[in-house]
């Protein structure tokens, strides 16, 4: 076998063709980063008010940094910036950072590209949850969280609960069966959904909104409480990137490669399942940013989890962060609509110049 | 195992939750109307849907004040409200019509009455509220709409930022004129307020005496009939206009529907029907061609009339205007005496 | 190195591997034969740990392997995986590199060791002239050969392989061999393969363990374990059909 082109090959690798593949991934953070901050500026810089720039900085300058900068700012502008602006732009970057790296999961889990935070009935789960919450005249808040909050939380949880448990009594294989049982629990809660909305009166206006998405309600204490779930659940999902590579090839290859894959899936489902009712909790259905955003960063990288993890938080930080001030500008449209305008002919633009076929 | 199955996509869950959103929206954006209580509003004292008395109308609140919203919230108002935003169509048209209409600053983006508060900046849509923009413009009253017009969500935050926000939601007539002094009181136009229930009060009894010994033809009016049917729900607020108004409304039998079948609707026959969709283009003749409608009795006597929906459904000061106009309607021979 | 005892696999209540004593020593090059549905690839399922036996034990470098953790077991067994549909674009190098994964260090990835391995196996399988084509969009056969590629960058004592030739054209066949035996000789690595095709077993294989309905029927050299009757026994064909070059 080492007759043929392995001289080439020997040099191609000497030559630091893996060094290059290694470096992408790290370059690639990098401008993410870049991306990122420039979205948090635009996040805190622009909105439905005109706030000087000058202004924006030193209200920054002085509230974060505790600088003393004349006053010269209304005091209205103080209160948009600092406790509207920042707290949602961060509930931007923490959603969108969750439901990226949550997409990722799933889809490596599942071994399938279509997956996305939603699928295997969190969104139904939530959606019928909040539909509930909203026929339950309840108004009391905890950590300025309603019950419609609480219940979309749960309803999210329990569906993917329910969904693991009975694709395990299945025969058929447990990826298969957990995507079909997925399907089969997302349609009877879409339909329960269909029911609590038929029932629910002028409160279809308020479900309506849930379902769509959106950050206009964020603010620092409800930011406070999400984000150590979703960073914390992010944080040990990268750290299991191994279980997700080995099952790039199947499930008993990763076995073969050492993943122990019964428990491995249990706790990685677990993990993006939290991420994913949080930040459903938090703002709704939003849509887009969990699929594509780890489809961009392989065409880029390559497959392997180490790095579509991390490049995923970073650049579905940054889409949620750009599309909510895109909404924001444009007068409070759904954030998701927003998502996908910006995000889908972006992706369709690099499925087209990706240099192998990328198919899904 | 196979990458390629196919997977529950939500935007498949959501594009007939939409469909059904914008439909219903169509028959509770004009006129919540779910809580049942019955149809007693033309006697001369209307009850506080509050719970809390008011004032006696001559005296002017004294700021700062305390008061109770329609969802129980007690809400305290630091100052008479110099720079007030308005959430809904109706608490627009009741702050413009009480006087105080030069200090609202804002409402939103589906006001078209009167014309002064049309070209004001628009903090609301259907669906969100722009927190942002209320915040910038100083706003130190904000009065919303209950009962899921406006997102809870929102208001709560609006609150938490130390906005007052006073929740009005009437369920029927009667709650409307007790809307107009809440609101009244909170932005420091009591008198005004009061004023203008009592004259409200007047027409209503005007309108009742007028149709009281008159027959009360069934009346069926079409909210939407696009795809489905809708019309008034059992014991809600439009079934209660058309009963001050002289007329037996069909009513969906269900309080929370406002769906109709056909079937029910050709069961019923009624005698009139009234078409509350007709700014949006549907025509009696439309009707007539509809299937299954030509038997029904109104379609043969051609007893089909247009209406304006917006004052009839809208719960705000002119809903005088919608009663006069329902009743002329439904008994076309009516003479009404002039409007106090 | 391998060391089964009353060894007994069973799907659903019915025996696919019978009672199989077996001892593969380290260094030894094994080929696993017989007819379809013997139990070969159950066997090596139970030799790998990916069934638990009904009864009897399987012992891996002396520890049994019930005791051991997959990472323990990657790192002394190194299996070729099946054929499947990579769910995205994956890069032929990205896939040999998956035969770290038991090795390299969690949370930093692959490093100069492990890149190393990798440039190896990539060299030994002859997979240059692939390198930076997505993966899916290669032949079966080379594909293959990828998969091949991996196992060998996995760099385990032992080597377990299950058909690795049938996609293959002839030359690639022998290639194929002369790698195994290579890394056998060479590598001192334990090769056990299930092989379809009596010819390479008996040519590329000092060892042929025969299997029929889940037993052993027959263990040693091709010479011994080929023999005319056997053949026509366990595969129910004349021995005259098949020229075996024994």
């Amino acid at each position: 076998m080492t007759m043929r082109g392995d001289a080439l090959a020997g040099d191609r690798i000497g030559s630091g063709l893996f060094e290059g593949v290694r470096r992408r991934p790290v370059i690639l953070g990098a401008v993410g980063m870049v991306v990122l901050a420039v979205a948090v500026v635009i996040g805190v810089a622009a909105g439905s008010v005109a706030v000087p720039l000058g202004d924006t900085v030193g209200i920054l300058a002085h509230r974060l940094l505790g600088l003393n900068v004349t006053q010269t700012w209304a005091p209205s502008a103080e209160t948009i910036v600092m406790d509207l602006r920042l707290p949602r732009v961060m509930t931007t970057l923490v959603v969108g950072m969750g439901l990226a790296v949550a997409g990722a999961t799933f889809q490596g889990l599942l071994r399938n590209p279509l997956a996305d935070p939603y699928v295997l009935g969190t969104a139904s789960g939530a959606a019928l949850g909040a539909a509930i919450a909203v026929l339950i005249p309840v108004r009391t808040l905890i950590f300025e969280f309603g019950l419609l909050h609480g219940l979309a939380f749960v309803g999210a949880l329990t569906a993917v609960t329910v969904v693991y448990r009975l694709s395990r009594i299945s025969g058929i294989a447990p990826m298969t069966s957990l995507l079909l049982t997925g399907y089969a629990v997302g349609s009877l809660l879409a339909a329960g959904l269909a029911m609590a909305m038929y029932l629910s009166g002028s409160g279809l206006r308020q479900i309506f909104a849930y379902l769509l998405g959106g950050f206009e309600a964020s603010s620092w204490i409800r930011l406070a409480t999400t984000t150590p779930l979703i960073l914390g659940a992010t944080a040990l999902i990268a750290t299991r990137a191994r279980a997700l590579d080995g099952l790039l090839l199947g499930e008993e290859a990763a076995v073969h490669l050492g993943v122990d894959v019964r428990r491995e899936r249990a706790i990685l489902l677990g993990l993006a399942a939290l991420v994913t009712a949080a930040a459903v909790a938090v703002s709704g259905l939003i849509g887009f940013v969990g699929l594509v955003v780890p489809h961009v960063v392989r065409i880029a990288v390559g497959p392997q989890a180490r790095a579509v993890l991390p490049l995923s938080a970073i650049y579905g930080a940054s889409l949620l962060a750009f599309a909510d001030v895109v909404a924001r500008l444009l007068g409070e449209i759904p954030v998701g609509v927003v998502t996908a305008v910006i995000g889908a002919p972006f992706f369709l633009f690099l499925l087209r110049r990706a240099r192998t076929g990328y198919e899904l | 195992m196979n990458a390629r199955r196919p997977i529950r996509r939500y935007s498949r869950l959501l594009a007939p939750i939409v469909g059904l959103a914008l439909l219903a929206s169509a028959c509770t954006s004009s006129g919540p109307s779910q809580v049942s209580i019955p149809p007693s509003a033309t006697g001369s004292t209307a009850p506080a849907a509050t719970g809390t008395p008011s004032p006696a109308p001559t005296l002017a609140d004294v700021f700062p004040l305390t008061l109770v919203d329609d969802e129980g919230t007690t809400v305290a108002i630091p100052a008479e409200p110099a720079r007030i935003v308005s959430l809904t169509p109706a608490t627009t048209e009741i702050l413009f019509a009480i006087g105080a209409g030069s200090r609202v600053v804002a409402t939103t983006d589906f006001d078209d009455y009167p014309p002064e508060a049309v070209p004001l900046p628009d903090v609301a849509t259907f669906a969100s509220v722009d927190i942002e923009k209320i915040v910038g413009l100083d706003a130190d009253l904000v009065v919303a709409g209950g009962n899921n017009f406006n997102s809870p969500d929102a208001i709560a935050r609006i609150r938490s930022l130390g906005i007052a926000v006073v929740v009005v939601y009437a369920p029927d007539v009667a709650g409307v004129l007790a809307d107009i002094e809440l609101v009244g009181r909170a932005a420091g136009e009591t008198a005004a307020a009061a004023d203008l229930a009592a004259t409200m009060r007047v027409t209503f009894d005007q309108v009742a005496a007028a149709t009281r010994d008159l027959p009360k033809p069934s009346v069926f009016y079409e909210l939407d009939a696009t795809v489905q049917i809708y019309t008034a729900a059992d014991e809600s607020f439009l079934a209660e206009m058309i009963e001050l108004a002289g007329g037996a409304p069909l009513t969906t039998g269900s309080t929370t529907n406002f769906e109709i079948s056909l079937e029910s609707l050709v069961a019923a026959d009624p005698e009139l029907i009234l078409l509350g969709d007709a700014a949006y283009g549907v025509t009696a003749e439309q009707v007539a061609a509809r299937p299954g409608w030509a038997g029904l009795q109104a379609v043969r006597s051609g007893a089909i009339r247009a209406v304006n929906d917006l004052v009839i459904t809208r719960p705000g000061p002119r809903l005088v205007e919608g009663l006069r106009e329902l009743a002329v309607a439904i008994h076309p021979d009516l003479v009404l005496p002039a409007a106090p | 190195m391998i060391r089964l005892d009353g060894v007994t696999v069973a799907y659903r209540g019915r025996a696919v591997v019978r009672d199989v004593d077996l001892r593969i020593s380290a260094g030894e090059r094994v080929a696993l034969i017989g007819p379809n549905g013997a139990g070969k690839s159950t066997l090596l399922k139970a030799v790998t740990g990916l069934v638990t036996p009904v009864a009897g034990s399987v012992e891996l470098a002396g520890r049994p392997i019930r005791a051991m953790s997959r990472l323990a077991i990657a790192r002394t067994i190194a299996v070729v995986p099946q054929q499947a549909i990579l769910p995205f674009a994956t890069r032929v190098e990205d896939v040999v590199a998956l035969g770290r994964l038991p090795h390299e260090d969690p949370f930093r990835g692959a490093g100069p060791a492990d890149r190393a391995a990798i440039a190896a196996a990539i060299e030994r399988v002859g997979l240059g002239h692939l390198l930076g084509r997505d993966a899916r969009e290669l032949s079966l056969g080379e594909r293959q050969l990828v998969l091949l590629a991996l196992a060998v960058a996995q760099a385990a004592p032992v080597l377990v392989l299950d058909e690795p030739t049938v996609h293959l054209d002839l030359r690639h066949q022998v290639e194929a061999m002369d790698l195994l035996v290579d890394l056998n000789e060479r590598d001192a690595t334990t090769i056990v393969a299930v092989l379809h095709d009596l010819g390479l077993a008996a040519h590329f294989f000092p060892r042929l363990i025969l299997l029929d309905h889940g037993r052993v029927v027959g263990d040693g050299p091709a010479a011994e374990v080929l023999a005319e009757d056997r053949i026509r026994d366990v595969f129910g064909v004349d021995p005259a059909h098949v020229r075996l070059g024994v």
